[in-house]
């Protein structure tokens, strides 16, 4: 019974799985996509009963401070409780999938439920798709630890529990799957693929049996001219300034808020009550936004021109209030928001300054305005073109869809090279998609590096004895160490010697002391290894010694760093 | 199969710990026996084909240590206990003493023989091998077409000291042919006989014109030194 329940544990050592496991990735694909689908659910539901509850509420004066208090409590569990960072979590996903094999926490698959949930009900603007890729990845990464599944079987089961809860929370299949190769993984390969698409599969059924097979954003069919697919030029110009803008912002007030010496829920209040008395005047801009939305693409938003644009600039605030002050919560929802109307608004300026020219429906240029915005914030136009497709149900816009995701995507690529997701990955430095030169250097440490074939000498001994070593060493370099407590002292180099080499008299003479450098550069084993790189590069030097604890380890070198690091590329890049 | 983690890593001529990391990272097809055990379990076949499409060296035979194995070089009386040792070698100048020296070399093919002289004489014009105190070491440049397996030296005292523009212009009484297979092996036996040449004593002992017998074992005295370094 005991070796039974050893073996279902160790499932990757089933001699059916152990050279090839793609079968035992497909079948946890399908125990993920489940279980991130219903997490979707959940926050899905949970939130639904939230905002029909606090409903009667919204018109009493006090409601103004309901976001505060929804951020307050989200700040401070996710602080207290949970012992988690803020935001939304989508940054982190990335960074343990590039860094750590995949490897999450399990209570980061409910707090973000959790805590987006406050926030979100009781009317801060953001969305709930990130917090449930956040949970669907975690999930991912905890069945994997669980039955002891490697870091690329482990990356995989993350992409699948985030492609999971995006193709439940949009009933999106597609969406799921392209959003976490593109965005999450960042690595197109079949070992990846198939597994994410069983899941998004897994996860889209779940939402269905549950909830009904319904489009999010269904519309009419629309009719669309030659002089539409222009105007998406100018649109798209507008989707990206209005991603710069959210960016930006978002950012900015993020910046502000660190810098103030309060506890974090107070900020998050502070963020909290200004969205709320913002949201008092202008509902529209409150919660995730999905009813106004629909009214969007239906065409039957009343309010002019100002009204809209109006919309749009307060939705970038209060979601920039919400998620910069420190509430909990994602980017999509608001995104699509803002996009719907800034696609309004561009019809409404058309429709005013051309008003002869004959214009398809205003609901159209919602619809591409929020695939305009999605793949200008997330710069990853796929993802884009994919989602609006499945939420609206529209393969007519096709085309327009195209045009304004990556004319946005490369507007927005030109203003802030790295996508909002990846923006502070990139700012630390850790930012590492496969087969990069930074990842291939982090993966090698320099234990794997040393070369040990190094004969030390100690500092009396004559030259003479030493010309001896020399004999017997194939290598240039000679560590000097203390006779007594072998402490590492300096080194020689032959070059150094060189001069008395061939001079007998100096043979008995001289002391491998006076010969050797002792300013020499050392690296320590734990050192970061471009950085190796880059004091090699500056000394213009192609050897260094390892010194831990004043203790001389070996040689490392670009020769075989050489030889290492193109193994190492090969393994990152090929086929397993 | 089950190896020691450390065996597999000199099979693949990789650092245990970047197999242990690839290990981890499901990278190499290979499973940890157990949770913290040093074996690991692979199946020979698929680890040869990841290898063979990884472009990564994979032999669990050993042979490479072999090679990197130093080479066993000969010492200086097994050479020349090998070849032989001939006294009153006949001839006016150094073509006709060269001539005759290779013709007592009886162990080789009349044609090995013809390319041997061919190639001293050659090695002759380019400059003379010569090396001062009457004793000059002619050998071929490069190893002969089908050299013996084993470096062979013959001595020859000459039956009257000839003219063989050596480096102190002093007539050559002594030859050492050396005829090696590889040129390592060359190196190695003409510094050999170099350190045992820098010897007055031993000098004017060849002027001697020693028996066979008498030459080794003051050679192998000379070695014996020569190892105790």
């Amino acid at each position: 019974m005991a070796r039974l329940f050893k073996k279902l544990k160790y499932p990757g050592s089933w001699s059916l799985f152990r050279s090839d496991d793609r079968l035992l990735l497909i079948l946890f694909a399908i125990a993920v996509g489940i279980c991130s689908g219903l997490a979707a659910l959940v926050l899905n539901r949970s939130l639904e009963t939230m905002l029909e509850w606090l409903h009667h509420y919204r018109t009493y004066w006090w409601a103004i401070f309901l976001p505060a208090a929804g951020a307050a409590l989200s700040s401070l569990f996710l602080e207290k409780i949970v012992n988690e960072g803020a935001g939304h979590g989508v940054p982190e996903v990335i960074y343990a999938v590039s860094r750590y094999g995949g490897l999450l926490r399990l209570r980061s698959s409910f707090s973000r439920l959790i805590s987006s949930c406050l926030t979100i009900g009781s009317g801060g603007s953001a969305g709930p798709e990130a917090p449930v890729v956040m949970s669907g990845a975690a999930i991912g990464s905890n069945i994997a630890q669980a039955f002891s599944l490697n870091d690329r079987q482990r990356v995989a089961l993350v992409g699948c529990g985030a492609a999971g809860a995006i193709a439940a929370i949009f009933n999106a299949p597609i969406s799921g799957m392209v959003f976490a190769i593109e965005v999450i993984l960042g690595e197109w390969s079949t070992m990846n693929i198939i597994p994410i698409a069983i899941a998004a599969v897994a996860g889209t059924e779940v939402s269905r049996l549950l909830k009904g097979n319904q489009i999010a954003f269904a519309h009419r069919d629309f009719n669309i001219h030659f002089n539409d697919i222009l105007a998406c030029v100018g649109l798209a110009i507008c989707c990206a300034l209005a991603s710069i803008l959210l960016t930006r912002a978002l950012r900015s007030i993020h910046h502000v808020s660190k810098g103030v010496a309060l506890p974090k829920w107070i900020r998050a209040a502070i963020g909290g009550s200004m969205v709320g008395a913002i949201g008092y005047f202008l509902p529209y801009a409150l919660g995730e936004g999905y009813h106004a939305i629909r009214t969007a693409i239906d065409g039957e938003f009343s309010g002019g021109l100002v009204l809209v644009t109006v919309i749009a600039l307060v939705k970038i605030l209060t979601t920039s209030l919400t998620l910069g002050s420190g509430g909990s919560g994602g980017i999509f929802a608001p995104c699509l928001v803002i996009g719907a109307f800034v696609g309004l608004s561009f019809h409404r300026f058309l429709a005013a300054v051309w008003s002869s020219a004959l214009w398809v429906n205003e609901g159209c240029f919602a619809l591409l305005g929020m695939a305009g915005l999605i793949s200008g914030i997330l710069q990853a136009p796929l993802t884009g073109i994919f989602l609006i497709i499945e939420i609206t149900g529209g393969y007519g816009v096709i085309l327009p869809l195209i045009v304004v995701s990556a004319i946005s995507t490369t507007l927005c690529h030109y203003l802030e090279p790295a996508s909002f997701y990846l923006k502070d990955l990139v700012e630390q430095g850790q930012l590492l998609r496969p087969g990069t030169d930074a990842r291939v250097l982090t993966d090698l440490s320099i234990q794997e590096l040393l070369e040990t074939d190094c004969i030390c000498v100690h500092p009396n001994m004559r030259l003479a004895d030493f010309i001896g070593i020399v004999k017997s060493s194939h290598r240039n370099y000679f560590p000097v160490e203390d006779q007594e407590n072998r402490q590492f002292v300096g080194m020689i180099h032959l070059d150094d010697i060189r001069p008395y080499l061939f001079d007998p008299a100096m043979h008995h003479a001289v002391l491998t002391g006076q010969l050797m450098n002792t300013h020499v550069k050392t690296v320590s084993l734990h050192d970061d290894l471009s950085e190796v790189l880059q004091k090699m590069d500056e000394g213009r030097i192609f050897s260094m010694p390892v010194v831990s604890d004043n203790r001389f380890l070996g040689m490392i070198s670009k020769a075989t760093l050489l030889d290492q690091y193109r193994k190492e590329l090969m393994v990152q890049t090929g086929r397993f | 199969m089950k190896l020691p983690i450390i065996t597999l890593a000199g099979a693949l001529n990789l650092p245990a710990s970047t197999i242990e990391r690839w290990i981890r990272q499901g990278r190499i097809p290979i499973q940890r026996s157990g949770t913290s055990g040093t074996e690991v379990i692979f199946s020979h076949a698929a680890l040869e084909k990841w290898a063979a499409t990884h472009n990564l060296p994979f032999s669990l035979t050993g042979d490479q240590a072999e090679d990197l194995l130093p080479e066993t070089l000969e010492s200086l009386v097994s050479a020349m206990q090998r070849g032989k040792v001939c006294h009153r070698v006949a001839g006016d100048d150094a073509a006709a003493v060269l001539r005759s020296a290779v013709d007592r070399i009886d162990f080789l093919s009349e044609e090995i023989r013809e390319e041997l002289f061919e190639k001293l004489m050659e090695r002759e014009q380019l400059a003379s091998t010569g090396i001062g105190n009457g004793i000059a070491i002619p050998h071929p440049r490069d190893p002969l077409s089908r050299p013996p397996e084993t470096p062979v030296i013959t001595t020859c005292f000459l039956e009257k000291p000839i003219n063989f523009n050596a480096i102190d212009d002093q007539p050559v009484s002594v030859f050492f042919i050396l005829i090696s297979p590889t040129v390592k092996h060359h190196l190695h036996l003409l510094s050999r006989l170099s350190y045992c040449i820098r010897d007055k004593a031993f000098v004017s002992f060849l002027n001697q014109h020693p028996d066979a017998a008498a030459l080794h074992s003051r050679i192998a005295e000379f070695e014996k030194q020569l190892d105790d370094l």
